[in-house]
């Protein structure tokens, strides 16, 4: 199993996909479903292949005006670790 | 007020080309004849959704049974459901999987008896095992979510290092190890597949060890066998809570078993709409909620999380649905689980005798399900 670096291009998972809208966006997958908090929606939204690990924590550095970046690297690894365990995203 | 359903379980057959054992199906199935129609489902997968459910797990019997299942997928998907197939896989062709992934469908989890060919014939009664290695190929280079569900038991628990390295060797995203849940023709059949004491104790390890193995490869999610658990399982998320169920001719039901259950009356989708029975029906709210429950369930801390357990279960095992599951270790009724675990404990599991490979099925101590649905 290969480590979270920065040239990753994580993507979602063989069958989770997003349902509804806006605030009410639910990520589903095969035995259930996650409501997420924005950023956490945010972080998702970038992991569509393309974007490398290293992008997406940039723009969202970017997006949510932060003075730290490196506490947003820290949580986005943290996060994408945990559902990649769930296997509900792959890089 | 009523939370929503999250989930639709649509058995949309009985009819199936295996006749495993185990089956948790009703004794008594639905024949095709009374089937809901193509439009009658579609109705369904638009209420449902409208509702507020996210996930349809097609199942039956064997969905491939049925002829309009593309049909049906793509229907339930165009409402935004998640469409889960639940299959023995035997009735798909590499076209007919083509068809079922452009219909739109999110997850498939296919089912297998054994590792060892002879022994998953056995148990269901047909010769599929090579057809579900076929099937396998087929499925896993899609972008369809791949599940891989083995059933366990008595009879093959104890070569279950052998099936987890089978299920690896088919590269699902995702490994479900069930042991046998005790319903339908696997409660006609529960001397003989509930496993011994020692069989679960190694059963855990071997799993907790190709989880390890496996982590961030494929996840490995099991099914505790709730005869040995202290507390009962949490069935269906609660009665009437997370899940409705509707069989082939329309009944909804809190879950697949209910029917055991008598003096309820389940009403059918071809009379009243799904709301209004997730929401008002009697059958749905005679054990929502924690007013009909008795001690120790009422006073109980767990009981926000296991809910009382399986009504079904109380009923078979204590003559009585309302009972606190007998499984559970502080339940009046649980001298009867008790008793059952130290008959079962007391032979040994002797494989070996119990599946002949090549000798009929007759000289076997099951009650087979090996009827099939007019």
């Amino acid at each position: 199993m290969s480590d979270l670096e920065d040239s990753s291009q994580p993507r979602l998972a063989a069958g989770c996909r997003w349902v509804g809208e806006g605030e009410n966006r639910t990520l589903v997958y095969p035995e259930g479903a996650l409501r997420l908090q924005e950023t956490a929606r945010a972080i998702l939204d970038r992991c569509d292949g393309q974007h490398t690990f290293d992008q997406i924590v940039h723009e969202l550095a970017v997006a949510y005006n932060a003075s730290d970046p490196s506490k947003i690297r820290q949580d986005a690894v943290a996060f994408l670790e945990r559902l990649r365990q769930k296997r509900l995203v792959d890089f | 007020m009523t939370e929503s359903p999250l989930a639709l379980i649509a058995e949309v057959t009985h009819r199936c080309p295996l006749h495993c054992v185990y089956c948790s199906n009703p004794l008594q199935m639905v024949s095709s004849a009374a089937e809901l129609t193509t439009e009658e489902w579609e109705n369904v997968f638009q209420q449902s959704a409208k509702l507020g459910v996210l996930h349809l797990h097609l199942t039956g019997g064997e969905p491939l049974a049925r002829e309009d299942l593309t049909r049906l997928v793509k229907s339930a998907h165009g409402c935004g459901l998640y469409t889960n197939l639940i299959t023995s896989g035997i009735g798909l062709s590499e076209q007919r999987w083509e068809e079922l992934v452009r219909a739109g469908l999110d997850h498939i989890q296919l089912s297998f008896q054994d590792s060892r060919e002879a022994a998953a014939n056995w148990i269901a009664g047909t010769r599929g095992h090579a057809k579900k290695l076929e099937v396998a190929a087929i499925i896993r280079h899609s972008r369809v979510a791949f599940t891989i569900n083995m059933v366990v038991h008595r009879q093959n628990v104890d070569h279950l290092d052998e099936m987890i390295a089978l299920a690896e060797s088919l590269q699902p995203q995702r490994l479900e190890i069930a042991h046998t849940q005790y319903y339908g023709w696997a409660w006609e059949n529960v001397d003989q597949l509930l496993p011994t004491r020692e069989q679960v104790v190694e059963s855990l390890k071997t799993i907790a060890a190709a989880q390890k193995r496996l982590e961030g490869k494929i996840r490995i999610d099991a099914v505790v066998p709730d005869y040995y658990a202290r507390f009962p399982k949490a069935c269906m998320g609660g009665w009437g809570r997370r899940q409705l169920l509707i069989d082939p001719k329309g009944t909804a039901l809190p879950c697949h078993a209910a029917a055991v259950i008598p003096g309820l009356r389940f009403e059918n989708i071809r009379d009243q709409t799904i709301g209004w029975i997730w929401r008002e029906s009697d059958s749905f709210q005679k054990f929502r909620g924690e007013s009909w429950m008795p001690e120790p369930c009422g006073s109980c801390e767990r009981r926000t999380e296991d809910f009382g357990g399986c009504r079904c279960q109380a009923f078979m095992i204590a003559g009585d649905a309302a009972a606190t599951d007998p499984v559970c270790s502080l339940a009046p009724m649980h001298s009867l689980v008790e008793q059952k675990l130290a008959e079962v404990n007391s032979r040994a599991a002797a494989v070996d005798d119990q599946m002949p490979v090549a000798s009929p099925v007759e000289q076997s101590q099951f009650r087979m399900y090996r009827a099939q649905p007019k």
